[in-house]
């Protein structure tokens, strides 16, 4: 067994393969994030019996690019009620936490290099979960700055849904992975995804079908995805708390709105799907899994109606909530009986 | 303890879901509605007063742009009052009747197809509306192939129609109308049974069956509060009464009862239809009423006579004898008034137009008062407001 | 409530497949417009000129009062109009001009792109409308 590389044993090595390993997550999850708009725009297109874009590039496929041209290239408009600083902090405060929470994802075993284990996660936390947590917590902040920043009626009501929205189901989600560490005994994922390396029956998701489930709706809300995509409801909001942004700070939530998916669809691979494990590369079986659930949240988008605001929190303070704890509760017996 | 302060918001006349110009000023408190108060008159294009600077003819292509989602029905109530002022009603052809319900019938499921996808589309079921679109195409279709025009048809003449019916447009109608229960099943298989559509609409604006009574609601919308009442069985015109057909009514007064009873009245349209495909017989399509109709097209070209006759009739136009009547027609949104006088002028003297759009939107305040921001969108939509027949 | 959510699932899923489109690429692809079709007014050509007589049946049914017709005589005597002008920002393509028209000498066309950049662009002259 191969030393673990650290900074103290190799630092130059592990300062450039840690540099190599940030830049090749961070390009990895801005072309998902561009093209999985691209990817929703087709699909949701195909189930409306539409095409999706088909003029830009062969099948379209220069989309994304055209867009954020486009965007960039937009009169940036700060409105003159506006509280500044904050209308300017917001988009990035909900841009940034979705990306740094990637860096404990794990997308792969390790690899050995000049002699040293090189493990394929950015960094392996021992209180992963609660930074995931901690940082889907802070993206929240971006909301509701947002809504309150911007001086208008519409946003502000997006951004106070948003606040009361992840409140409550933030709760349910965490509570539901609870159950997950009880039985993995570390909150690290790269021990998670040692703890699911056996067979595919090893899977939390097998184990712990309630948790999964109740992580993967909660997880929606989380991202204000449709059916619980309250704080932007175009329908009734207009466009919730980004009705007043425009340009690359439009462009921002956008992005975040795509990259929270991608982290959330790479959280729900980890921890109950074995995160890299599979039958191909580590990096490619979780592309995958993120693709499958990334594929879901679209699906869902095409297909659902809206929950209205009360309906949202009765279910994830009196549905969601008790259910979390019941699971946790029958895990505990489970383990301590068992 | 501190102040109670409630926050005013103007919904719309720029919003997505106010289905037009429409402006909503809510009183918030919270998310819960305290006070609402439509603003009408974005779209105001002084109808009822330029009709009256135009002949009974000329007049005809205006309410095809009321109630823009189904002109037909307002052709249909127009030449009827003018034909009624005429006192001509009765010599209408047999075929131009059928016609007319078949047609009248087809705009319906085009009105409450654009209903249930703006509907949906509001609750943020996007993709009914897209499939909803896809069959209302087919009815544009069919608009295109026999009137020229795909929305404004200008179709109906006083006295019967302007042209018959072109070769293969039976087999259209036919085949749309065999197709279409399928389609609503699919609506219904995306919305009815899902659990989130039925906690938007159900319970949802609701409206007792003394309010809708008193507010004057019409259509699907009072149908929907249990009052069984309908114009073509009740008041019937253009030989509605010989249809058998049913009329829906639910007494749920919500709006998924008011979803339920439009789903039902577009599969009751497609029996209406399939009759009126069978009862077409071959025959003339104008009444002969040399006084008020063109005469045929052949006759102008080839006979002095006609020429005249066609001369007069579009320079002169006819004058009905002075007096007024009031016809109303059940169209898709409700009933569809026409009071006109006639001062025995080739014009009308005064045309007032009942629109069930206008009587029905008196029905949100009470609709959404106490209730959340989300269930004004749903109220809106229920009660398949157009503005273009609200403002006029 | 779950199998009606996957029943929902299942209905945007078959949708998916391909085969289900019914988007036309316009303006790659063009619908057929039909015969009856209400689009740009043309009028008839007879031995090289109108057949238009300038009988002004079509300025006086005219609803948004578009047609502007000024009649002449040629030198056989015959009446024809030196100016026939619709103005297509008025038009609202009733087609009352071509069921008044006692000679069929107006027919509206397919045509429908009819979108420009001037004011004056709009406005269809005889010559034109001859095309």
């Amino acid at each position: 067994m191969p030393e673990m590389l650290s900074l103290s044993n190799d630092p130059i090595l592990f300062l450039s393969l840690m540099l190599a390993k940030i830049l090749a997550v961070f390009i990895v999850v801005i072309l998902i994030v561009a093209y999985a708009t691209y990817a929703e725009r087709k699909i949701i297109g195909r189930m409306q019996t539409r095409l999706g874009p088909t003029m830009t590039g062969p099948l379209g496929l220069l989309q994304p690019i055209a867009d954020g041209l486009k965007l960039f290239f937009k009169e940036d408009i700060i409105p003159a009620q506006s509280s500044k600083l904050a209308f300017l902090l917001a988009p990035m405060m909900i841009l940034v936490p979705a990306f740094i929470t990637v860096a404990v994802i794990p997308f792969g075993g390790d690899v050995v290099i000049k002699g040293f284990a090189v493990p394929l996660q950015i960094t392996d936390l021992n209180i992963g979960i609660l930074y995931i947590l901690a940082m889907a917590g802070l993206g929240v902040y971006g909301i509701v700055l947002a809504g309150w920043a911007s001086n208008s009626k519409y946003s502000l009501l997006g951004g106070i849904r948003s606040a009361a929205q992840v409140i409550s189901y933030e709760l349910a989600a965490g509570l539901a992975i609870i159950a997950v560490f009880m039985l993995s005994g570390t909150l690290s994922l790269r021990g998670i995804v040692a703890a699911q390396s056996g067979s595919v029956l090893d899977w939390y998701i097998f184990s712990q079908p309630l948790a999964f489930c109740l992580f993967v709706i909660t997880s929606l809300a989380e991202i204000n995805r449709t059916p619980f995509d309250l704080p932007e409801a175009e329908t009734e909001l207009v466009s919730g708390f980004c009705t007043e942004y425009s340009s690359m700070k439009y462009a921002l939530f956008f992005m975040a709105e795509y990259a929270n998916m991608i982290v959330v669809s790479a959280i729900t691979a980890t921890l109950f799907l074995g995160g890299p494990a599979g039958p191909f590369a580590g990096p490619i079986n979780l592309l995958l899994k993120v693709f499958f659930f990334m594929f879901l949240f679209i699906w869902i988008r095409a297909t659902f109606p809206r929950v209205r605001y009360d309906q949202l929190m009765f279910m994830g303070w009196k549905v969601f909530l008790p259910l979390a704890l019941l699971n946790i509760v029958i895990t505990g017996a489970v383990v301590v009986f068992l | 303890m501190a102040k109670k302060e409630t926050m005013t918001i103007n919904m719309g006349p720029q919003h997505p879901s106010t289905h037009g110009v429409l402006q909503l000023v809510l009183e918030l408190d919270g998310e819960t509605v305290v006070n609402a108060v439509p603003h009408i008159g974005f779209l105001h294009r002084g109808v009822e007063k330029l009709a009256e600077n135009r002949s009974y003819h000329r007049a005809l292509p205006l309410t095809d742009r009321l109630d823009y989602l189904a002109p037909m029905s307002n052709n249909l109530g127009y030449v009827l009052t003018v034909e009624k002022l005429l006192g001509i009603t009765d010599q209408i052809p047999e075929r131009a009747k059928v016609v007319r319900v078949m047609m009248a019938e087809l705009t319906r499921i085009k009105s409450h197809l654009v209903w249930l996808a703006t509907h949906a589309l509001d609750i943020g079921a996007m993709t009914v509306f897209l499939y909803c679109f896809r069959e209302r195409e087919q009815i544009m279709d069919m608009y295109e192939k026999l009137s020229g025009a795909r929305m404004t048809s200008n179709y109906f003449r006083v006295g019967g129609l302007s042209l018959d019916l072109p070769e293969g447009f039976v087999d259209d109608v036919t085949s749309f109308i065999d197709d279409m229960p399928g389609h609503l099943d699919t609506y219904e298989g995306l919305l009815t049974g899902n659990k989130i559509w039925q906690k938007r609409t159900v319970g949802v604006a609701p409206i007792s069956a003394e309010d809708a009574i008193d507010i004057g609601l019409t259509g699907p919308a009072l149908r929907g509060s249990g009052v069984d009442w309908d114009l073509r069985r009740d008041n019937p015109y253009s030989g509605y009464e010989d249809y058998d057909f049913e009329v829906i009514t639910r007494d749920g007064c919500d709006t998924f009862d008011r979803y339920k009873n439009r789903l039902d009245e577009m599969r009751e349209s497609c029996k209406i239809i399939r009759q009126a495909v069978d009862k077409l017989q071959p025959g003339p399509i104008l009444a002969d009423v040399p006084d008020v109709c063109l005469p045929p097209k052949k006759d102008v070209v080839n006979s002095i006579e006609g020429l005249i006759h066609q001369f007069k009739i579009i320079t002169e136009g006819f004058k009905p004898e002075p007096g007024e009547v009031y016809q109303g027609v059940e169209a898709p949104k409700g009933e569809l008034g026409y009071y006109m006088i006639s001062d025995g002028s080739a014009n009308p003297f005064r045309m007032k137009i009942r629109p069930p759009s206008f009587v029905n939107l008196q029905a949100l305040p009470k609709m959404v008062e106490g209730k959340l921001l989300a269930d004004v969108i749903a109220a809106i939509g229920t009660l398949d407001i157009v503005l273009g027949e609200i403002d006029r | 409530m779950i199998k009606e959510l996957i029943q929902g699932l299942s209905i945007t899923a078959k949708h998916l497949l391909p085969g289900n489109s019914t988007t036309v690429e316009y303006p790659k692809q063009r619908l057929e417009t039909s015969e009856r079709f209400r689009g740009l007014h043309h009028l008839v050509l007879e031995h090289d000129r109108e057949k238009c007589v300038a009988c002004y049946l079509c300025p006086t049914v005219c609803p948004a009062k578009c047609i502007t017709i000024e009649a002449g005589e040629d030198k056989n005597g015959k009446k024809y109009p030196t100016v026939y002008q619709i103005d297509m920002l008025r038009c609202i393509f009733c087609g009352y001009c071509v069921e008044a028209c006692p000679l069929e000498a107006i027919e509206m066309t397919g045509e429908y792109e009819l979108a420009n950049y001037k004011r004056e662009d709009f406005c269809f002259t005889k010559e034109r409308l001859l095309k």
